[in-house]
């Protein structure tokens, strides 16, 4: 398709225009769409860090960022429903963490058992994994600045309480806005000032040969008064919380869609505007016997040619662009298929952008011809 | 029983309507030789375009029969005229309508490409054509950097390149300069000559009268005159 190439280089400036358009488009497209990865990711990143196959909450507990406490006997009850393995325990709230400095800031406390899973942030001591540091807190290195560490280990106060920061983790930055401390089950309920009788999750895991679903059940009807998810369940219903119930994620989707949208009038407009300039030759091309399909091709190739320039150009500013990102917003992750999903859908758009002019080409009367 | 080759009969064409309408063609019926060149002439508004259209499956007459290479052209829908242009009609325009963004060799190419894309050997048949036409040299050049008689000898190349039978001119000539103008009635003259092409020509150029075969005059979209021309 050379005559669709030509036509196009031969107005390099509008030609230029276009890929920029949809480069511009594509790079939204990428920044938006790992905005939206990693939203996601991040909303339900602890769950999903843990090994446990259910979830016990207090009823309505919609995200794991903001849990509500439940008896503590829970744990003991759930141990005995059949299929139950192993229980174990999380917690978050909100603390007041001492700098070194004496400053204060209001920082996310995570607690957990150190059965919780090997990919949960726990401060573990080095050659024993199953025991948990007195004392000890981690935070993600995203946090450093914020809570300002200078050095490690450093001796700091959550809400009045000595701790002791061991060591730094990475991708658990906070997306909360203000940085995630993380710690024993024991150290964070006792920070936190949960009475004895009190906990917030209880998480079970299902041995063989029971089924989860099954056990679930179990749990349900053993325990009426709290809410029992699996895993996934609570991974999702937590990424709905804070996706569609704050505004967060469909004001990243908009923008997403924006992008999209710019594009398709970007395109449309020059892709018709060429199409347009060059009408009297799709007349002759008709006239020479080309047929439809012929006609359709040439202005979809050109279409498609500045899709897929705009895409190249437009992935490629995105990649300097997201590894900036990541350093202001630790949360933000480009899964590998969204690079792959912004092509398919750049080049979407560009053949939707064509349909105007398809239909313009193929509607010239090829008896103009005659009419010098 | 007349020659279907290439025909009309009876043909009606009006465009327009109420006051506004222009009856084009008024029942014309006219037969084109096969491998002779005909030339149509007649003041301007006496249906020669019109005609050129009808033997070009560019226009459907409102009443009246078409015949292209025998085939009965009322009865098709647009890709089968598209077809039949493809494969047994080559067009040369007055206003040569090269496309400006392509070479003279990829100007040829198209008009081969289009009839058939995957012919291998499009670009050696464009190159011959164009050097047999005197522009081995222009290949590369695109329309803006050709004259008009290089230009419409691009065209008629374009317009040779699948080897059609019939070949439709309208005004080839009116916008070049004298030997520029004899030069492109020789080489359709040629053609008829040398490759037994059907040739129609419509032009108000009198000097195509010394390179025709039968010349037809309209008026008013009908036939006022017509004469079988013995200069071969």
């Amino acid at each position: 398709m050379k005559l669709a190439w030509q036509n196009l280089l031969h107005d390099r400036g509008r030609f230029l225009t276009t890929v920029l358009g949809v480069s511009f488009a594509a790079f939204l497209m990428v920044f938006q769409g790992s905005l939206l990865g990693g939203f996601l990711r991040a909303a339900s990143r602890f769950i999903e860090a843990s090994d446990f196959d259910i979830w016990i909450t207090a009823r309505g507990v919609q995200a794991f960022e903001f849990g509500a406490t439940l008896e503590a006997r829970v744990q003991e009850l759930a141990s005995g429903v059949p299929g139950v393995v192993e229980t174990g325990r999380a917690c978050m709230a909100f603390a007041v963490y001492r700098k070194p400095n004496g400053k204060q800031q209001v920082v996310a406390l995570v607690g957990a058992d150190p059965n919780l899973g090997k990919r949960f942030p726990i401060p573990e001591v080095a050659e024993r994994p199953e025991d948990i540091s007195p004392e000890s807190v981690i935070y993600d290195e995203s946090d450093r600045s914020v809570l300002e560490t200078l050095s490690l280990p450093a001796r700091v106060e959550i809400n009045g309480h000595r701790a002791n920061i061991d060591h730094e983790i990475r991708g658990f930055g906070g997306f909360l806005g203000v940085p995630a401390l993380f710690t024993s089950y024991r150290n964070a309920a006792h920070d936190l000032g949960f009475p004895p009788n009190e906990g917030m999750y209880i998480v079970a895991r299902v041995g063989k040969p029971y089924s989860v679903a099954d056990v679930q059940q179990s749990l349900r009807q053993r325990l009426p008064e709290v809410d029992v998810l699996t895993r996934e369940q609570f991974a999702h219903k937590s990424r709905m919380y804070w996706v569609i119930k704050t505004g967060a994620g469909s004001a990243i989707l908009t923008a997403a869609v924006l992008g999209f949208l710019i594009g398709l009038v970007v395109v449309s407009q020059t892709i018709f505007a060429n199409t347009m300039e060059n009408i009297e030759e799709y007349a002759t091309l008709k006239a020479l016997g080309a047929s439809r399909g012929f006609v359709a091709r040439v202005v979809i190739m050109e279409s498609l040619i500045c899709g897929a320039g705009g895409t190249v150009l437009g992935l490629a500013a995105a990649i300097p662009a997201m590894r900036y990102a990541r350093s202001l917003i630790p949360w933000i992750h480009t899964p590998s298929w969204l690079p792959v999903i912004v092509m398919v859908l750049s080049l979407l758009m560009c053949a939707l952008a064509s349909i105007a002019s398809v239909r313009s080409s193929l509607a010239v009367d090829p008896g103009r011809v005659f009419r010098a | 029983m007349p020659d279907k080759f290439l025909a009309v009969e009876d043909a009606h064409v009006s465009f327009g309507n109420g006051d506004a309408q222009v009856r084009a063609l008024r029942g014309i019926s006219a037969s084109f030789e096969r491998g002779a060149l005909s030339l149509v002439m007649g003041p301007s508004g006496s249906g020669k375009t019109t005609l050129l259209s009808l033997l070009g499956c560019l226009l459907s007459p409102d009443d009246g029969t078409v015949f292209v290479d025998g085939v009965l052209v009322n009865a098709l829908n647009g890709e089968q005229k598209a077809a039949l242009r493809r494969t047994k009609i080559g067009f040369v325009f007055q206003s040569f309508r090269l496309l400006h963004s392509l070479s003279a060799l990829d100007n040829v190419c198209l008009g081969l490409e289009i009839r058939d894309p995957k012919q291998p050997e499009r670009m050696t048949t464009a190159r011959e054509l164009l050097v047999h036409f005197g522009l081995g040299d222009k290949l590369n050049h695109e329309p803006d950097g050709l004259s008009p008689g290089e230009k419409q000898r691009v065209a008629i190349a374009r317009a040779l390149a699948g080897k059609p039978p019939i070949l439709l001119a309208d005004e080839p000539t009116a916008s070049l300069d004298a030997e520029a103008g004899r030069n492109i009635c020789q080489i359709l003259r040629n053609q008829v000559e040398q490759h037994g092409k059907t040739v129609v020509v419509v032009s108000h150029d009198s000097r195509w009268q010394e390179y025709a075969h039968r010349t037809i005059i309209l008026s008013d979209g009908q036939i006022k005159h017509q004469e079988q021309v013995t200069n071969s």
